[in-house]
């Protein structure tokens, strides 16, 4: 076997993604077909399921549809960004290093979000503000398209060179201050849709219900998981790897742009200090795998991840728990979690 | 599945000897045009204040990612090591405990963090980069909870120890205490790297982790020491950094963070093989501080500097990286 598609074999397993192949040959040669496989999921729902009924059962309002629309809509950006970065994972390859990462998103959703308060305030219309967020978007997208596959940048680097390039772009727009903005479209996104629930809610709903149909019901899905598990096979099938790959960087942007304008609706404001969103939607996305059956990044997954987290800081707050403690314990429930699961996948080999 | 490699490695290897200097030859084009735009860049007094102020610590950050790296994984929680180093070390200062006891203890909690890390990749199986991002969450509320939701933590003026001051400004032969423990430990994580069985079993993990796992080594132990190295030297600058400054700033360490993912990945394009190495991590930090500064310098504003900083460090990407992937 020639040594690159030797190096390639580890992608060749979708299920590695979690259990480190270093840590145990057996479990990770084993993976991906187990019988027990949907056990390994499991054990997340459950643990998912016991703090949300621990949470429901502190307090009752936790369950009221007035909460879990709040839920919905307090999660849209983190949501809209991480179905973005899953995008870039299915057709990339879950491999932090090597395989398909895009870390500019964040950023693009603040120079985007900036991009339409500016106009915003500059008197431009709605129209003129999407286009200009989604644009900015698409052209961060683009930018990382032509970095990773034509440069070959890997996109670990290539993304966080554009991150930086975004925020401080957004840095030079807002200078640093809370730009507001009003409009009709922002009006409406920022209220209550029907049952309750606010408009960012459903858009996340929509965006996620576009990207899962679109995965499902075409041949898109299962192609872009070949280009990302198994490029050697995607290729032989005849398969452009480079298409799908700078297809999902542009899908990545749109979503960062996207995400820019409903975080313009959710505060009313495009506020700085985007980068911070960084690792929470790196996490969003990596906590997602562990929602799959086969343990491989999916939109179900990532939906389930930016739910489970939105409703940690939610259920918290109703709780009286201090927010200094947010942060370790959605750390502390990733690391639960993520070890049950390697944990199961170790037990399943033995 | 050949005609896949064919195509690969279809561009002949003397491109990849030229891009090897990508990053030197940025350097230079950076130090020439600097000093061609702006009359102070390349003064000793510059150049010094560059090295002790945007180098060195940054560099010590890099070298503990680059360990990391080199093991095949990655180091979210460096930032996470200084902070936690930072806030153990002012903490006994305070306390009124000696230099030497408080830079253990601040040592001590850099290994700390280094061992969590530790039983997470190594005894847990959780991958790398997913087992160090829940440290730094934990480590991000952790100092919320000690500070008060991060309000720093100074020395009290009349507290301050001379060894302090020694420790955060002092000099050995003209050259600041910060630079020989950079150069020191580069040295060291250098030779650990190429010179020794260890390092190079770090390597083999790093590279081709079925390989080592069928020649028998002792991976998770190797992952293990590595990763508890990697706090621990972070730790250090933690010391460093609140020596410098008589005060702990919390998520201070987490700006080093980027920075020392871009210098260690950007410095294998050094190694012939595209390996992680220590002279092409510096390489990288010493890039981003001459950027950064020359930028300062020729009188851009905070916000463009940022901006002109990306751009500059996205061309070196795209010549280090231009020509074959020898390691894709």
């Amino acid at each position: 076997m020639p040594p690159s598609a030797m190096d390639r074999g580890f992608e060749t397993v979708p299920s590695i993604a979690l259990t480190d192949p270093a840590a145990d040959p057996d479990a990770w040669l084993a993976g991906g077909a187990g019988t027990l496989a949907g056990l390994r999921s499991a054990g997340s729902f459950l643990l998912v399921l016991v703090v949300l009924a621990v949470f429901a059962a502190r307090v009752p309002a936790f369950l009221g549809t007035a909460n879990l629309g709040l839920i919905l809509a307090q999660s849209s950006v983190l949501g809209i960004l991480g179905l973005g970065l899953t995008l870039v994972l299915i057709t990339g390859g879950t491999d932090v290093v090597a395989g398909g990462i895009d870390l500019s998103l964040a950023g693009t959703h603040g120079l985007s979000a900036a991009a339409f308060a500016g106009l915003n305030q500059a008197g431009a219309g709605d129209a003129a503000c999407v286009a200009a967020a989604l644009g900015t978007g698409l052209a961060v997208g683009l930018v990382n398209a032509i970095a990773v596959l034509r440069l070959r940048i890997p996109p670990l680097l290539a993304t966080l060179a554009t991150m930086n390039i975004c925020a401080g772009l957004e840095l030079v727009i807002t200078e640093n201050t809370t730009i507001p903005a009003a409009s009709p479209l922002i009006e409406w996104l920022g209220g209550t849709g029907p049952l309750d629930v606010p408009v960012l809610g459903y858009l996340l709903l929509a965006v996620a219900l576009t990207l899962a149909a679109s995965l499902r019901l075409t041949a898109l899905g299962p192609r872009a998981s070949a280009v990302g598990a198994h490029p050697e096979a995607a290729r032989a099938a005849g398969l452009s790897i480079g298409r799908y790959r700078a297809g999902s960087y542009l899908a990545s942007g749109l979503s960062g742009g996207l995400a820019g304008i409903a975080s313009v609706a959710f505060l009313n404001s495009a506020t700085g200090g985007s980068a911070d969103m960084l690792l929470p939607v790196v996490a969003t996305a990596f906590l997602g795998v562990v929602f799959s059956r086969r343990l491989v990044p999916t939109v179900p997954g990532t939906l389930l991840a930016a739910l489970f987290v939105g409703s940690l800081t939610n259920g918290f707050q109703l709780l009286h728990v201090s927010t200094y403690w947010v942060n370790g314990i959605e750390g502390a429930l990733i690391l639960a979690v993520v070890g049950a699961t390697a944990a199961s996948a170790k037990g399943h080999a033995a | 599945m050949s005609l896949v490699t064919v195509e690969r490695r279809r561009l002949a290897l003397p491109a990849a000897e030229i891009v090897r200097f990508g990053i030197p030859i940025a350097l230079v084009l950076v130090l020439v045009a600097f000093s061609a735009a702006a009359p102070g860049f390349l003064t000793v007094a510059n150049v010094t204040g560059v090295l002790v102020n945007n180098v060195a610590l940054a560099a010590i950050v890099a070298i503990a990612m680059t360990l990391a790296v080199a093991a095949g994984g990655t180091d979210l929680s460096v930032g996470t090591a200084v902070d936690l180093g930072s806030l153990a070390f002012i903490t006994a200062i305070g306390a009124g405990q000696p230099v030497a006891l408080a830079g253990l203890y601040g040592l001590l909690a850099g290994i700390g963090t280094g061992l969590f890390n530790a039983l997470l990749i190594a005894r847990l199986s959780i991958t790398p980069f997913l087992a160090t991002l829940g440290t730094l969450f934990i480590g991000h509320s952790l100092q919320q909870l000690t500070t008060d939701g991060g309000n720093p933590v100074y020395v009290p003026a009349d507290r301050i120890p001379a060894a302090l001051a020694v420790l955060g400004h002092g000099a050995v032969l003209g050259v600041p205490l910060a630079l020989w423990l950079v150069l020191i430990l580069g040295v060291g994580a250098r030779l650990l790297l190429e010179r020794t069985r260890f390092g190079r079993e770090v390597l083999a993990v790093g590279t081709q982790v079925e390989v080592a796992i069928h020649s028998g080594l002792p991976v998770r132990r190797i992952l293990a020491l590595v990763y508890v190295a990697s706090a621990a030297v972070a730790a250090l600058a933690g010391i460093l950094l609140s020596a410098h400054v008589n005060a702990y700033v919390p998520y201070a360490g987490n700006a080093y963070l980027l920075d020392s993912i871009g210098a260690a990945f950007i410095g294998t394009s050094l190694s012939r093989n595209r390996r992680p190495n220590i002279p092409g991590t510096i390489l990288g930090v010493v890039l981003f501080a001459f950027v950064t500064n020359g930028l300062l310098l020729v009188g851009w504003n905070f916000y463009w500097q940022q901006v002109g900083t990306g751009v500059l460090i996205f061309s070196t990407l795209a010549l280090a990286f231009a020509g074959p992937r020898l390691h894709a």
